[in-house]
């Protein structure tokens, strides 16, 4: 299982390796995607192999794989899949077009293979410390990525991402500090003082005034990677500039890692302080993502802007969630994580291919979608009721589930508040939408592709990721189920 | 692990580091030169370097022996060796005059933030009499200086500058607080905060490029 755990987690650097030996778009694009592949067998392999069984742990605690991290592994490892297919076209037509030189697509893949590497491996260790080290370091190598198109614009993004974001983690790790103090009474060796396990199992005894501390300055931490309002302002400007299977990765893995290390410090607040202060702070943050996320949703311009808003009001979902509790609210937070991933893989994914193909990132020069490009206008219509929450996909489950927690914690105000926002979100998001999708197209738009390959490659990840959204929200596997229980009992 | 009383020789030591880490952030924010900005940096790093020495002989640990030479050499000695040759001297960067407030107001806001940490760190959370005690609060106020110091100025070398300063002290509250993270994830901080400066400093050298370029056109527009 050791083995399983550390191939999941070095399988994507296949993609490293081929972008520094020097291949071009079309090679390191599939030696990208053999290899997410491979990471996603073995993430899915270690799923079932510890189902009923304690959890992975080793070398002091520096690798610790339980239900929630491989739940939280897979996904990442499913949305590197989807995003290396897309990249496989998306950038051999930009090197085609002379867009990206030679080296900067071996740049792209090189920083593509360590971004996913790291992401996945701070999904697999139990200490807390490493964690920090890993998340800042896959924020570094994303933000080669935000900036790798090199003009103005995307440097400055790049640069306010990497800036805003350092920052945040920073104060991520004086929380992780303050959790090591808190539990500096209980004398444990210094490396256990961090391992997630044993402060999980001593949360009562940590010093109740730092942990506290600690869980403020986590969540502000690292919210400002998942995107929580108002340390959400660098996310609009980087999943604008990067190139769009970047800015899937971004959205779908990044975001979910940063909320998968909050949940690792909620966990503990949980059991050390009570739910009443975890669940102040989080409501607190979620509540404004979810107004921030709707209200800049409204206005009309960059479609990969309104994408990225979605994503910051469906962090604010999950932080909702995540603040009403019990088994109700944790599981459609986690079920969340999956499907909002999965939507907005294929959203970004999809966006790839219409600003490839018009030539514009703006939403109001892009019309007719259906009719010119049946497939990505069909997947993007899709998809948008998918993320928007609607019947019969997997968003739409996990939102009554979040809805239905609410209720059941007591007062109706928070749900009825989540249900009137997610309308707003609904009518400013689709508005856009539509008006790409309908109306008439331009008339002459040439295919960006130069081969039938990698048109296959960029419509394969879409339909792969409707469809399994699309089973999310009629069935959910009972191996799943049990995945999301167990993690449950552990976060309770 | 045992805490440092504040009257023993170690604990005042430690404590006169953070107050010369303060300092030196508050001379950061109240410069207007860019060599000034990676000198006071380079000056606290090796203030730094020595508070975790104190703290690495009143411990006996091998493991801050270690990170105060990482700090001397890493922090001290090669990132403002490096941000004075590839961004200040290449860049030919002297006066920053891209501030969003004026100094006194800046240091104003600085004074604020400073009785503000001691206000929110020192009654709560920590047992009377302890270096930490005393060193805690400094170390939050450098953090909320770093922080502000980014806030207030545009420029990107000033930015980053301000980062660096919001990790030393983060650093300076871990050396009081609890003496070291495992060594591993301290070695991975300083891989970090490497990795982090490099590809800052393309993205600096890149933007200013890009400006430079495009004030170039604008001259050549104007002419005849």
């Amino acid at each position: 299982m050791t083995a399983l755990a550390i191939l999941v987690a070095l399988a994507p650097l296949s993609g490293s390796a081929a972008g520094l030996a020097g291949a071009r778009a079309r090679v390191a694009g599939v030696a990208q995607a053999a290899g997410a592949a491979v990471a996603f067998g073995c993430s899915l392999a270690l799923l079932v192999l510890l189902d009923g069984r304690p959890p992975l742990a080793g070398w002091d605690g520096f690798l610790y794989v339980d239900p929630l991290g491989g739940f939280f592994a897979m996904t990442v490892a499913g949305v590197t899949l989807l995003a290396a297919l897309g990249s496989i076209g998306y950038v051999a037509a930009q090197e085609d077009d002379g867009e990206l030189s030679g080296f900067q697509v071996r740049l792209y893949f090189a920083f593509f293979g360590f971004f996913a590497s790291l992401m996945l491996a701070a999904l697999e260790t139990g200490n807390l410390g490493l964690l920090f080290v890993l998340i800042e370091a896959s924020t570094l190598a994303s933000a080669a990525l935000v900036g790798l198109e090199g003009q103005a614009r995307s440097l400055e993004a790049a640069w306010k991402y990497i800036i805003i974001s350092s920052l945040g983690v920073t104060i991520a790790l004086a929380g992780t500090l303050f959790l090591f103090y808190s539990a500096s009474a209980l004398h444990l060796g210094s490396n256990l003082g961090l391992t997630w396990p044993y402060l999980l199992v001593r949360a009562h005894a940590l010093a109740p005034q730092s942990l506290r501390l600690a869980f403020l300055l986590a969540v502000v931490g690292y919210g400002t990677k998942v995107g929580l309002a108002p340390m959400h302002t660098w996310l609009p400007d980087a999943h604008a500039e990067a190139p769009s299977p970047a800015s899937a990765m971004l959205s779908a893995a990044l975001l979910n890692t940063g909320m998968y290390a909050i949940i690792r410090f909620l966990a503990i607040a949980n059991r050390g302080l009570g739910s009443t202060y975890p669940r102040a702070v989080l409501l607190s943050f979620g509540f404004a993502s979810i107004v921030i996320g709707a209200l800049f949703m409204v206005r009309r311009g960059n479609f990969k802007r309104l994408f990225a808003y979605s994503s910051v009001e469906h962090m604010g979902i999950i932080a909702v969630a995540l603040g009403f509790g019990g088994v109700l609210g944790l599981y459609g937070a986690l079920l969340q994580t999956l499907n909002h991933a999965l939507a907005k893989a294929v959203l970004f994914l999809s966006s790839g291919d219409v600003s490839l193909r018009y030539r514009t990132r703006e939403a109001g020069q892009v019309s007719g979608l259906l009719a010119a490009v049946p497939l990505t206008g069909g997947a993007l219509l899709l998809a948008t009721f998918a993320v928007l929450g609607s019947p019969p996909f997997g968003l739409f489950l996990s939102e009554l589930t979040i809805v239905r927690a609410g209720f059941a914690g007591g007062s109706p105000v928070f749900p009825l508040l989540l249900l009137a926002l997610l309308g707003l979100a609904f009518v400013a998001f689709a508005r856009t939408t539509t008006g790409m999708i309908t109306g008439s197209p331009p008339t002459q738009l040439a295919s960006p592709y130069r081969s039938r390959s990698a048109v296959a490659a960029t419509a394969a990840p879409l339909i792969l990721g409707l469809m399994v959204l699309l089973v999310l929200g009629l069935w959910i596997p009972a191996g799943l189920d049990a995945v999301l229980r167990h993690s449950i009992e552990e976060i309770g | 692990m045992q805490s440092l009383s504040q009257t023993s020789t170690a604990g005042v030591l430690l404590d006169l580091s953070g107050v010369l880490i303060l300092l030196l952030a508050f001379a950061c924010l109240a410069s207007k030169l860019f060599n000034r900005y990676v000198a006071y940096y380079g000056a606290q790093s090796v203030v730094l370097s020595f508070a975790a020495a104190t703290a690495a002989v009143a411990f006996h640990s091998v493991e801050l022996w270690i990170l105060a030479a990482l700090t001397l050499a890493v922090k001290g000695i090669a990132i403002p060796l490096a941000a004075r040759r590839l961004l200040v001297t290449r860049l030919a960067l002297k006066r920053d005059a891209a501030m969003s407030t004026g100094l006194s107001t800046s240091l104003i806001a600085g004074g604020a933030l400073t009785a503000f940490a001691y206000l929110v760190t020192r009654p709560v959370l920590l047992p009377h009499g302890t270096a930490a005690a005393a060193a805690v609060p400094l170390s939050t106020a450098v953090i909320l200086l770093g922080a502000l110091s980014m806030v207030v100025r545009r420029h990107t070398v000033a930015q980053l500058i301000g980062w660096l300063i919001v990790e030393n002290g983060v650093f300076l509250g871990a050396i009081t607080l609890v003496a070291t993270f495992p060594f591993i994830v301290e070695a991975g901080i300083f891989l970090d905060i490497v990795a982090g400066v490099l590809i800052m400093v393309v993205f600096v050298s890149g933007l200013t490029r890009q400006l430079a370029e495009a004030s170039a056109g604008e001259l050549r527009e104007l002419r005849g």
